[in-house]
């Protein structure tokens, strides 16, 4: 479903060229759910961007659903991005006036068709991250760890074919974190693709499968043998802080 | 419908933020609302000219006794213009449909038993009637035999009317100017306040031989009003009428006309004064306001897009195209023009109800300035919002989100 051939990107600003991805190839199918890691500057950033549809690469093919974006233009890719993946950020980046239920729906206002039932679809994306209690809450009125869950909530409402996490926990507690890790992998369980990137090993095990860069290249590509339950964790927590 | 849905982003924006919507509204407030001030008394004059126009007649040339500009007081004391002088005109400038001379007095006391007035009075030809437009509601009008014959006999206007008979029937009855009898023949039209704002109807008509021999005792006349044919030619039977005159009256240079010639045209510039140079300075002003307002949103726009660059990186990142964020900026310029406008206008209506109030002169209300107000607006809107939202458009979503 997803299918990265050879991928390069290269950065020119003027007199000098860094190349940041050196033929980066691997497919994940649907349903898995995938962690993508390296130390800061491997390139996982602009691997999260062009998996993303937000940047193109210098080289190589990707294609995403049969659909190769190395031919797109802008509009087209925009399109894509709508239909086809739900974004969710390190910083969130909810619209801080707006309430939670406007920020979900806010993908749907640029979709060829604007649902009928929207508002529903919206609540119903609430209610899967447990947030039916702060619909009308605006986005600067909630924690980090809810404004999170509205951003999958946000990242779901689309139904896109992949949901992208660029360091979900990164901004978050532990215990919140664990409860982003608990949502996708209840999402994993329903049968939805997620490819999370991070730098973090414990978050990373998690996912079912570990892509490993290193160097703009993919060092290593495996699988979690037993891959960590964040609901477990997140009871352990509680116990811990109970007894403390 | 998407555009409606992106339109809807850009409105949400400019809620959100009230007081810096305002800001960037203030401009287009201040440009729209001078703007439908300047014009309404724009109109006001022009109706007003027009009256004066009208009242003064629109094919009238007024050759008047005594020097100097402009229309201050007939000077009665000056006796250089007679009746040969009218019967010069008559013969010797062409185009001209009716010459009549008059004399006058702008004092006189009018009598009945023990009412009296101070009027008005003018000795006229019978063509004076068709040369005013001014004719009898009652009685007869001034005929050639009364001029021929010195007849003893009089029109008189609505106040002179009220004043001495109140609401008794005047005609065939006897007054006294000055000490002279005359018998009431006619009853002239309602003519109103003239513009300068004396009463066109205390007025006392006599036949012109009646009023010089009899009345005034003078050999002068105070004025010639000549109607011409073709208003096109005006300005030159002025001209002529001029050098005639001072040809007559023996006038050679440096010496200055001992007569006054007004036109409808000099009436009507008259009339309109400074207020078009004044009108010129105020769009002027107006033009300015708006364009400081657009550049001021502009400004403001610009630096919401920097200040919202994570906000349009994300909705370019969850499906929004280039031309999208393009739209939903645009919207918000418009947005603002566009409700300024219609404050402004607002405005504008208001200050005019005001201002027709307390002012003399009209003020003419009309849909020009409110169509000239939209047209601005979306020119104001459009030039000045298309940058900050081809700025937001050309974000980069991966620099945006940064």
């Amino acid at each position: 479903m997803i299918k990265l051939e050879d991928i390069e990107k290269t950065y020119d600003t003027g007199s000098v060229t860094t190349p940041v991805l050196k033929g980066v190839s691997f497919h994940i199918e649907a349903g898995e759910y995938v962690a993508i890691m390296g130390a800061s500057g491997t390139g996982k950033s602009t691997l999260m961007n062009i998996l993303g549809c937000l940047d193109k690469p210098s080289a190589g093919h990707y294609r995403l659903d049969g659909t190769d974006m190395v031919n797109l233009d802008d509009d087209s890719l925009s399109r894509l991005r709508n239909r086809k993946i739900g974004f969710v950020f390190q910083q969130f980046h909810l619209l801080e006036r707006a309430t939670a239920l406007k920020n979900v729906t806010l993908p749907l206002i640029y979709a060829e068709a604007y649902p009928g039932d929207a508002e529903q679809r919206a609540k119903g994306a609430l209610g899967a991250v447990g947030l039916t209690h702060r619909m009308e809450y605006r986005s600067n009125e909630l924690s980090g760890g809810e404004q999170q869950r509205v951003a999958i909530a946000r990242a779901l409402i689309t139904d896109p074919t992949v949901i992208l996490a660029d360091e979900p926990t990164g901004n978050l507690d532990r215990k919140s974190g664990l409860e982003v890790l608990a949502i996708f992998k209840r999402l994993y369980r329903q049968g939805r693709t997620i490819i999370m990137v991070t730098h973090d090993l414990t978050v990373a095990e998690h996912a079912d499968r570990i892509i490993l860069l290193k160097d703009g290249t993919v060092a290593e590509d495996r699988v979690v043998p037993q891959p960590r339950d964040a609901e477990e964790e997140l009871r352990t927590l509680s116990e811990e802080e109970e007894t403390s | 419908m998407r555009l409606l849905r992106i339109a809807r982003e850009g409105f949400g924006a400019l809620f959100a933020h009230r007081l810096r919507t305002f800001f960037m509204m203030a401009g287009t407030i201040v440009g729209i609302a001078a703007l439908t001030v300047i014009m309404a008394m724009g109109k006001g004059t022009e109706k007003m000219v027009m009256k004066r126009v009208n009242t003064f007649g629109p094919r009238a040339i007024m050759l008047i006794a005594g020097g100097g500009k402009d229309l201050p007081p007939p000077d009665m004391s000056v006796t250089t213009l007679t009746l040969q002088d009218a019967e010069a005109v008559r013969e010797q400038i062409a185009g001209l449909e009716t010459v009549t001379p008059m004399a006058w007095n702008f004092r006189m006391s009018a009598t009945r038993d023990a009412n009296q007035t101070s009027s008005v009075v003018w000795g006229v030809e019978p063509s004076w009637h068709a040369a005013w437009n001014w004719y009898t509601v009652a009685g007869e009008e001034i005929l050639d035999d009364d001029v021929a014959t010195m007849a003893r006999v009089c029109l008189i206007g609505q106040t002179v009317k009220r004043e001495l008979f109140g609401g008794e029937d005047p005609i065939g009855q006897r007054i006294y100017i000055n000490t002279v009898s005359l018998v009431v023949k006619g009853i002239l039209e309602r003519r109103g306040a003239s513009p300068e704002g004396g009463d066109f109807d205390n007025r006392v008509i006599l036949p012109i031989t009646t009023a010089m021999r009899r009345v005034m005792n003078v050999d002068h006349i105070g004025a010639i009003r000549m109607i011409t044919e073709d208003p096109s030619l005006m300005s030159k039977q002025a001209e002529q009428v001029r050098a005639l005159m001072r040809e007559r009256h023996h006038i050679t240079p440096p010496r200055e006309d001992d007569f006054r010639i007004i036109t409808a045209m000099v009436i009507a510039q008259l009339a309109r004064g400074a207020s078009r140079t004044l009108s010129a300075l105020l769009i002027a002003l107006a033009a300015l306001s708006l364009i400081v307002g657009g550049i001021v949103m502009m400004n403001i726009l610009l630096i919401s897009v920097s200040e919202r660059t994570k906000e349009i990186g994300l909705r370019r990142a969850v499906g929004a195209a280039q031309k999208d964020v393009f739209a939903q900026f645009l919207t918000e310029s418009l947005a603002v023009t566009f409700v300024g406008m219609l404050l402004g206008s607002g405005i504008g209506f208001g200050v005019c109800q005001v201002l027709a109030q307390v002012q003399s002169r009209p003020v003419v209300l009309s849909w020009q300035p409110f169509a000239l107000g939209v047209a601005f607006a979306l020119l104001v809107g459009t030039f000045f919002g298309v940058q900050p939202a081809r700025k937001a458009a050309k974000l980069h979503p991966v620099e945006a989100l940064r």
